[in-house]
């Protein structure tokens, strides 16, 4: 018996699943959320094998709710935006289901899924490259976990951003937080006209430069407006060159 | 205007400098024979102008060619009396002053043909140009109003699509009111793609039948309030309501899985169609700026059809979010 989970914010979509499933007995649903901060706990709380995910939900969106989750269960999409195929293809989705799907495809996505549960093997994605279109959707926010609650910070907030070993550390006004990713994966998925990688271990928003003064041969420090002072490389330094038209 | 009496002083001058010659004979025959050369000269220089390299200035390359011709006019004019009058050549290039004034007339007579026939050719290319610049920014418009109109529709689409998959599966008595009223929608859809301006009437309807399929997709959970606009009598360009009423959705509604209230506001003042559309928001929630596409759009469209940006406002507190259209009548 498999434990499965359905987050999605339209109840109308999660009856759908509902009447799809009931042709796998083998799978049981164990919740139903409506949005990503109902979702993350039910995934502790339930430790489903399966998901079925929107994306755009209210308060915390499908992929911020993944960047939560320490190990993240098996993904299924479903939403109705095309636009997010990559992204979901770089979470290692089983499957994107486009709304509305019809019970073939749902069922191909559940198969494929079941295949690899009891073989414990990896199926390619049925993912079609026509259907990944470059996203432009970068976030404008960072969601943390802090003292087991979660929450979100807005760009605007954030001083500046470095890299902490397997941590970032999210410097904002009201203090510092730790997200457990690659400053990469931030540089990727942040607005790069807001935020500048500076250096291997250092991302500011552009915003917040106040000004650079050279350090040693081929390194610069910048200084922030919050008063932080932080280490620029040679690249990092071209880069706000070319940002700031200079 | 101005080239006409420039054009007649010119020719008075031209006429009255062959007066200097005391000689009748010599008078009638210079005068033939300078018309005769000018004549011929004035069709080189619209020629060469015609062919003008665009790559030089204008102006330069039109005094230039005068000048040239001035040289041609002249030279042609003394071989021809040489030619036809030898004893007289001998006298007349001795005659200092008429021969300066000559050649200054041939000056001015040239060097003003070829610039008014360059100014003319310049402006034909302008005018060209103009009309392409015309027809690149007509097209762009066009264009960009058609991604505009076509970016607000699909997503609404699928979901609703979706919903009534599962509404055929749980209830399909409700399924047959949804696919009802979704036809509704798009059918004013289509008809409104060939109107710019509405009646504010229709446009409400419209919204309307957008709010009812909301409601069915999200239950109890929408609540619009509409104050004022059923009597009155304004219109409204099409496609500015309904991503605002769109953007009031997915921040209040979608925003949030508690019932949400959106307000909707309607008045009439000054030639001025003033819309007021709020609702509940989280900043919190919210990540900085990130208006959505919803907005941004309908603040382009208002500058592309009445060339104004003051014409929507949004305003922010803790709890709602408000957006202010005002359209102006009878423009």
């Amino acid at each position: 018996m498999y434990k499965v989970l359905l987050i999605d914010d339209e109840q109308l979509s999660r009856e759908l699943l509902k009447n799809y499933l009931a042709a796998y007995p083998q799978l049981s649903v164990v919740a139903e959320c409506a949005d990503g901060f109902a979702g993350f706990k039910a995934i502790q709380e339930h430790h489903p094998d399966l998901i079925f995910l929107d994306i755009q939900m209210p308060r915390l969106n499908g992929f911020e709710m993944l960047e939560l989750v320490d190990e993240p269960p098996a993904v299924i999409f479903t939403t109705a935006f095309d636009e997010y195929a990559i992204k979901a293809f770089e979470a290692n989705a089983i499957d994107y289901l486009l709304k509305p799907f019809v019970k073939d495809r749902f069922n191909k996505a559940v198969d494929k899924w079941l295949q690899q549960a009891t073989n414990h093997t990896i199926a390619a994605p049925t993912i079609k490259m026509e259907e990944v279109v470059a996203p432009d959707t970068y976030q404008h926010r960072i969601v943390v976990k802090y003292n087991n609650t979660i929450r979100i910070i807005p760009e605007a907030d954030i001083q500046y951003l470095e890299a902490n070993d397997d941590y970032v550390k999210i410097v904002t006004a009201d203090g510092s937080f730790l997200k457990k990713c690659t400053l990469s994966f931030l540089e990727q998925t942040l607005d790069p006209q807001v935020f500048a990688r500076v250096h291997r271990s250092y991302m500011i928003p552009v915003t917040q430069l106040q000004r650079i003064e050279p350090y040693e041969k081929d390194s610069h420090i910048a200084l922030l407006h919050c008063g932080a002072k932080v280490m620029v490389s040679k690249n990092g330094l071209s880069k706000l060159k070319n940002m700031l038209g200079w | 205007m101005a080239a006409f009496i420039a054009l007649a002083a010119l020719t008075t001058l031209y006429t009255l400098h062959f007066l200097l010659l005391t000689n009748a004979r010599m008078l009638t025959y210079c005068a033939v024979a300078d018309t005769l050369v000018i004549g011929i000269n004035m069709w080189c220089i619209a020629l060469a102008i015609k062919a003008y390299p665009t790559t030089v200035s204008v102006l330069l390359y039109a005094l230039a060619v005068g000048t040239v011709f001035t040289g041609i006019a002249s030279f042609l004019f003394y071989r021809c009396i040489k030619l036809s009058l030898p004893d007289f050549a001998g006298a007349f290039i001795t005659a200092k002053p008429i021969w300066i004034l000559l050649f200054g007339m041939h000056m001015i007579i040239c060097n003003w043909m070829a610039i008014q026939f360059a100014l003319f050719k310049k402006n034909e290319l302008l005018e060209k140009k103009l009309a392409r610049q015309v027809d690149i920014d007509n097209s762009l418009r066009d264009a960009e109003l058609f991604k505009l109109r076509q970016q607000l529709q699909p997503h609404f689409l699928y979901n609703s699509l979706n919903s009534i998959a599962a509404l055929i599966a749980i209830q399909p008595e409700r399924a047959q009111d949804m696919i009802g009223k979704l036809s509704d929608f798009l059918r004013s859809s289509v008809k409104r793609e060939s109107e710019e301006l509405l009646q504010i009437k229709e446009e409400l309807q419209y919204i309307k039948t957008y709010l009812a399929i909301e409601t069915i997709r999200f239950g109890d959970r929408l609540n619009v309030q509409f104050a004022g606009g059923t009597d009155i009598n304004a219109t409204i360009p099409s496609f500015i309501l309904q991503p605002v009423l769109e953007n009031a959705i997915k921040f209040g509604l979608y925003g949030t899985t508690e019932q949400v209230s959106i307000r909707f506001s309607l008045s009439l003042d000054n030639n001025m169609l003033t819309i007021t559309v709020s609702n509940p928001y989280d900043p919190s929630i919210q990540g900085g700026k990130g208006t959505g596409f919803g907005l941004e759009g309908t603040r382009r469209r208002l500058y592309l059809l009445y060339g104004r940006t003051d014409l929507m406002e949004t305003i922010k507190d803790q709890q709602q979010f408000t957006t202010i259209l005002k359209i102006p009548q009878h423009v």
